[in-house]
């Protein structure tokens, strides 16, 4: 394990960073298309999933060395795990820890999963509108007037 | 209230006053015609998929307030065919047409089209999505048999039975009944239920919806009984489609215990969910209904073009 600063005597459930980004608090089942979604190829991540948590029953956390997100992943992440917090983490420290923020509208981030929207059959972009949330959180696309889980939807 | 250029693209575009403000011009229209209120006005008609019964009463409606009318009804006959996308098509119509009614097979086509074109785009069906003119027409009719609607003396009683899942019409009638004072029966199908987007709508807007177990349990209990039609290929077993046809027919020997002024709307055509001997009874409306289509068109286009 990586030398941590005084203080960090817990057992981590998920190896620390020296620096980059921790998602901490994704639903369970998203973590994996979270840690696809922000990593680079080259970059080195660190996951646990059904961690237990007092908010989400069981969370997943994934923690990205060397890298901080950039606002189309945030609203990416916002979109899958509308519940994710976002710590940046610099030489082992938390130096922010923010909720991921949830935009009232999502704008080219996904594609609408009605095989029938116009958007899936005509180059245009796409966009959602927030009707609900967060969790689940519930969008509804602005063109074919059909409402779905965000978590649901395929990410461009 | 001011219409001029905007587009009717869903009737969740519009606010109960702005619906009452054109249920008012479609009874001063109807009442009273101009017949060259729309002169030297073009309409492109652009139906991408046939539908002959709203193109006709698009067009009919253009014409006798003395606007001309250009368009296709078939997209085999036009660029779509060979691979222009829907926005180039609409840049070019747009230059030749002071406002466009477009129906086309994908749900949202109208709301894009609207990003597109810098005159007004009245939707004239989407896909499974909206309808508008087909709402304000039911509207329109309701509001005509039954003033209560509008002036909210008492609460209508409208049942909505056949396939409520993919009916695009009873979708939109119900999001623009949920801004008036009414109840809802709903009577459907295993599968075919009103949606649960519907539902969420409804109980945002107070508006109680009770599900009746028969088809009857609806005829006897409504001021308004809207029909819609089943559809054989929702059901995967053609025994089982034989066996539900059957229950969602009304006939003339079901109507002894309705109300006496209750009525039958129904978006048409109808198959064999009315059967013929309705026709004849004091009930049938639908076809009345049809006939509202006209007036309710022009004064969407008489709005848009800001001549009413």
């Amino acid at each position: 394990m990586a030398e941590t600063p005084s203080g960090a005597q817990k057992i981590r459930q998920v190896e620390a960073i020296a620096n980059g980004t921790v998602i901490d608090h994704i639903p369970s089942p998203m973590t994996l298309k979270v840690a696809t979604l922000l990593a680079g190829p080259d970059d080195q991540v660190f996951m646990g999933m059904n961690l237990r948590s007092s908010l989400l029953g069981r969370k997943g956390v994934v923690k990205i060395s060397g890298r901080e997100l950039t606002e189309r992943s945030v609203s990416s992440l916002a979109l899958i795990a509308p519940t994710a917090s976002i710590s940046i983490i610099r030489d082992y420290t938390v130096v922010s820890k923010n909720p991921v923020p949830v935009p009232s509208r999502f704008e080219d981030i996904a594609r609408c999963a009605n095989p029938n929207c116009v958007t899936n059959h005509e180059r245009w972009s796409t966009r959602f509108d927030v009707v609900a949330g967060k969790n689940p959180l519930r969008v509804r696309c602005f063109y074919c007037e059909r409402s779905f889980d965000a978590a649901d939807l395929t990410l461009i | 209230m001011d219409f001029r250029s905007r587009h009717v693209l869903s009737i969740a575009d519009f606010t109960r006053a702005e619906i009452l403000h054109i249920l008012s011009k479609t009874r001063e229209i109807e009442t009273s015609p101009r017949i060259d209120m729309l002169a030297g006005k073009v309409m492109a008609t652009l139906f991408f998929e046939p539908s002959t019964r709203t193109r006709l009463s698009f067009e009919a409606a253009m014409q006798k307030l003395g606007g001309r009318v250009i368009g296709f009804s078939d997209a085999g006959s036009t660029s779509t065919k060979k691979g222009e996308s829907l926005a180039d098509t609409l840049r070019m119509v747009e230059q030749y047409a002071d406002v466009i009614v477009m129906r086309h097979p994908r749900d949202g086509a109208a709301r894009l089209a609207s990003e597109v074109s810098r005159v007004p785009i009245v939707n004239g069906g989407d896909g499974a999505n909206q309808h508008p003119s087909q709402t304000f027409l039911d509207l329109y009719t309701i509001a005509k048999l039954f003033p209560e609607l509008t002036d909210g003396s008492r609460t209508l009683t409208i049942a909505f039975a056949g396939d409520l899942r993919y009916g695009r019409t009873v979708h939109s009638l119900l999001s623009a009944l949920c801004h008036f004072r009414v109840r809802l029966l709903t009577v459907a199908p295993r599968g075919l239920e009103m949606p649960q987007q519907y539902l969420d709508e409804a109980a945002a807007a107070k508006v109680e919806v009770e599900v009746v177990p028969s088809l009857q349990d609806a005829i006897d209990g409504c001021d308004v009984l809207y029909m819609t039609r089943l559809q054989e290929e929702r059901f995967p077993d053609p025994l089982e489609f034989d066996h539900i046809k059957a229950s969602y027919r009304i006939s003339a020997s079901m109507l002894q215990a309705a109300r006496p002024q209750m009525r039958i709307l129904h978006p048409l055509p109808r198959v064999n969910e009315i059967a013929r001997d309705v026709d004849a009874t004091t009930h049938a409306h639908y076809f009345a209904q049809a006939g509202n289509g006209i007036p309710v068109r022009q004064a969407l286009i008489g709005l848009i073009l800001g001549a009413l």
